[in-house]
């Protein structure tokens, strides 16, 4: 079998000279253009935003410069903001605290300090209190203050046998009025 | 030949000049798609997709000889999708009567220009036993007259493939025409 058979050549000549004819280029110009451009459009197209913010300088240096610093700008806003947001999100954790100094205090005290905190929590929801350490020793200040203050009056009391009876009187009184009420 | 002026305006995103690529490019990629499909309405597909594939890769084309070899081998490959889709499909089976209508084409000599269905019936009736392959290298060589060179460059297979691959579907073409006209 020759495959350069006279028949063979005269069919492939007959192909040959017949060029498939494309009728209608337009068309597919068409549909490749809107291809395209449907491609394009769901990019994002730097170049064009470029052009679009600098495009009114037309000194090459010029526009590269200010694209340059626009961009550390933009970088140093987000940086501050990240700074900024980590800040606020920190004290918005913590509860208490505005003095720096430690107190040192001995342990009868650190032990009225928590009663007080536990008795403060029991009243109020304790995220609604906030009470610094210079006012919590302020308040045991006044406590021991109050209690020196009481025993100098039992004393007073104690040595005065009228005033004594005085008060006694008035107490009896005093829980005879709770009683009728 | 296509310019490579033209190749690199059309890089700078100008559709005007890729209007005009198109045009250019579009007769030649139409012509080895329906050779190869024998459909004209996948070979426009096949072209349609080969332009968008030429848009997104442009900037890989450094000469206008590249760019040839480049698109054939697009070309080749999206009919190589369209074959494989269509394997499925019943082969198109030529009867007596279509013989005889290209018989008398054929007795009618070169100078008689066919039709794209003309085309399309005689390549399919005679290529129909073809792998993909073969097919190719048939419609490269022998329909679009390239050297064995340039369809292994852009088949992608060696040169001793190629020349196989011509030589068996050479001699089918050949049993085919022997047998029947």
């Amino acid at each position: 079998m020759k495959p350069e058979s006279e028949k063979y050549d005269n069919v492939l000549n007959l192909l040959r000279e017949s060029k498939p004819v494309l009728d209608s280029t337009e068309d597919i110009e068409k549909e490749v253009i809107k291809r395209i451009t449907k491609v394009n459009h769901s990019q994002l197209n730097l170049p064009e935003i470029i052009d679009f913010l600098f495009g009114w300088v037309y000194i090459g240096w010029v526009r590269r410069g200010l694209i340059a610093a626009s961009i550390l700008l933009v970088l140093v806003f987000v940086f501050q903001q990240g700074i900024i947001l980590k800040r606020i999100g920190m004290l918005s954790k913590q509860t208490v605290i505005n003095d720096k100094e430690s107190v040192s205090t001995p342990t009868d005290e650190i032990e009225k300090l928590l009663m007080v905190y536990k008795n403060s929590g029991r009243r109020f929801p304790s995220k609604t209190i906030t009470i610094s350490e210079k006012q919590m020793k302020e308040l045991l200040e006044k406590v021991d203050e109050l209690k020196n203050k009481y025993k100098e009056l039992e004393n007073i009391i104690e040595g005065d046998p009228e005033l004594k009876k005085l008060i006694e009187k008035k107490q009896i009184e005093t829980n005879r009025t709770k009683i009728n009420l | 030949m296509i310019d490579i002026k033209l190749i690199e305006e059309c890089r700078d995103g100008n559709f005007n000049n890729f209007r005009k690529l198109v045009e250019l490019t579009s007769p030649f990629a139409y012509s080895v798609a329906f050779r190869m499909l024998g459909n004209e309405d996948q070979a426009k597909d096949v072209v349609q997709e080969t332009m968008v594939t030429i848009w997104q890769k442009l900037k890989k084309i450094k000469t206008s000889q590249v760019y040839k070899t480049w698109i054939y081998r697009i070309v080749v490959n999206k009919c190589y999708d369209e074959m494989r889709k269509r394997k499925r499909n019943p082969e198109f089976v030529a009867d007596e009567q279509t013989w005889g209508v290209i018989s008398n084409m054929i007795s009618e000599g070169p100078s008689i220009a066919l039709e794209n269905s003309e085309i399309s019936k005689i390549i399919s009736i005679l290529t129909e036993r073809l792998s993909t392959k073969q097919k190719a290298v048939f419609v490269l060589s022998d329909l679009e007259g390239m050297s064995n060179d340039e369809i292994s460059e852009i088949t992608g297979i060696s040169k001793s493939a190629v020349k196989a691959n011509l030589y068996h579907a050479r001699k089918s073409i050949s049993e085919k025409i022997e047998k029947f006209l």
